[in-house]
Formats: C-alpha cells, structure tokens, sequence
C-alpha cells in the first residue's frame, strides 16, 4: 500500500494511497493535473512506472503522448491523462509511480507516488494436465 | 482647428499583439454648411523613416453638410508601441486637396508571456 506525506497541524500526516493491480496486457491510465500560464504550446506528457530510488526514477515501463495546451493569460488548471501499456518487459511486484511534462529536459515533474501499482504475474495459458473417471453410474 | 474637416475621434483597441491586424476608424465631420468631399488619410510612427502608411477601404466620401462620416481602415501591429496619426482633407473650389486636420492615438503592443508549466500531480491511476 502506498502512502503520501502531507504537513498538518500535527505534523507530518501519513495519507494511504490505494494500488491499482494490473498485468501484462492492461492499460495503466494515469490523470494528471498541471498548471501553465502563457502563449499556447505543445508538449509531451509523459508517465512512467518504476522504482524511486536515491539515484533517481528508474523507469520501467513508460507512456507519452503529445498535449495541447491553450493559451492562459493567468494561472489556470488543466486535466490531461496518458496510458501505460503493461507488458511482460516488468516483473511481478510493486512500483512507484510519476509524471512529467517536456522532452528530455522536463519543465515539470510530479512527486512520486510510492507502490501504488501492483502488477500481477502474468495468467499461464491454458493448459490441461490429466484426467481420471471419478464415476460411472446408469441414467 | 479644423477648417471644413473636423476630426472627432479615432476608435482603435487600446493594444494589440504584434503582427495582428488593427482595424481602426476615423471618424471626420464635415463642418461646412453643404456637401464637400473629404480624404481621410493616416501614417504610424514607430521609429521608422518614412513612416508607413494605412490602408483605408474607402479614402474618400462625399460628406454632406453637418455630417459625420467613418473611415475604416487597418495595419498591421508592429513589434513596438505605435502612434497613429490621422489626416484630413477637403477638396477645395481650386480642384486639390487641403490638409485640415490632425488627430493621433497610441497603440500599445500586448504583452505575450512564454509557456510556463507551473507544477503537475497525478489525480488518479486506474487499470483500463
């Protein structure tokens, strides 16, 4: 279960974050809110699914796609989101979650939120391994 | 003061973005007694020499007595403030036009800011 610090009157408040569960096969939809102010621009947004670590976020699995933000003569709010495709290239486990905005030089980068997604092993195929007869009986 | 051709006003937006087209109008009363014919005319002074003109649709009009007419016509903003400076002309009884009035008005560039992305947070995860 993952978990965000938040300062309060009381100190620092431990906030649970629920974990999706996904596996191979899913789409991970990750929502953003992002705020801009100035002429309109285009820029990737841009989410990945890794571990947090002393070094940085080392990146998993990752999703991007590309925004268009409107002009804002002020501060303003805008919602976009971005799917990660989940493949067999991650293992079984838990992982942290972040977003950004902007290329190889990121304008913006969110906080991490830390094992909040679970991914599952992966469902073995179909396969049937004996059969035996528990009955016979006249109908 | 005008002698024939009075100009009233000039009616632009107070500013505009450079490189945005800026419709304006002049409005010219005809101060005489009876119908003259009147020339509208306009230039920008921005720093540059000479200063460049301003188209107007219709430049000139015959105006009958008392009345105000309005000359429309446009530029294009510059990268910097400009001041328009609005001209007016009578055709006399001698067959040429007479300068009669001057009126300007200035133009302020609007401010563009560049993007800027302030912070970002995720809102949600879910599986699709």
């Amino acid at each position: 279960m993952g978990a965000v610090y938040l300062p309060s009157q009381f100190g620092l408040l431990l906030l649970p974050l629920a974990n999706v569960q996904v596996k191979p096969g899913d789409k991970l939809r990750i929502t953003c809110r992002y705020s801009h102010v100035g002429q309109a621009d285009s820029q990737p947004l841009y989410a990945a699914i890794g571990n947090d670590g002393w070094a940085g976020f080392n990146e998993v699995l990752h999703g991007s796609k590309t925004i268009s933000v409107p002009e804002d003569t002020s501060w303003d709010y805008h919602e976009e989101y971005v799917d990660i495709t989940i493949t067999t290239a991650i293992s079984a486990g838990f992982y942290d979650l972040y977003a950004k905005i902007g290329g190889t030089f990121p304008k913006v980068i969110s906080p991490s939120l830390l094992d909040v997604v679970e991914v599952l092993a992966e469902i073995p195929d179909s396969e049937f391994g004996e059969i035996s007869i528990t009955d016979y009986v006249k109908v | 003061m005008a002698q024939y051709a009075d100009i009233i006003e000039i009616v632009a937006s107070a500013e505009a973005s450079q490189g945005s087209r800026v419709d304006i109008t002049v409005r010219i009363k005809n101060t005489y007694s009876s119908a003259i014919g009147i020339m509208v005319g306009g230039a920008l002074e921005y720093g540059l020499s000479p200063w460049p003109g301003i188209s107007f649709a219709g430049p000139t009009s015959n105006v009958a007595g008392g009345v105000t007419h309005s000359f429309s016509g446009y530029f294009t903003m510059p990268e910097k403030r400009v001041t328009i400076h609005a001209y007016s002309y009578y055709y006399g009884a001698d067959g040429s036009w007479h300068f009669d009035d001057e009126m300007t008005k200035t133009i302020d560039v609007t401010e563009e800011i560049e993007s800027q992305f302030g912070s970002i947070e995720i809102l949600s995860y879910s599986r699709r």
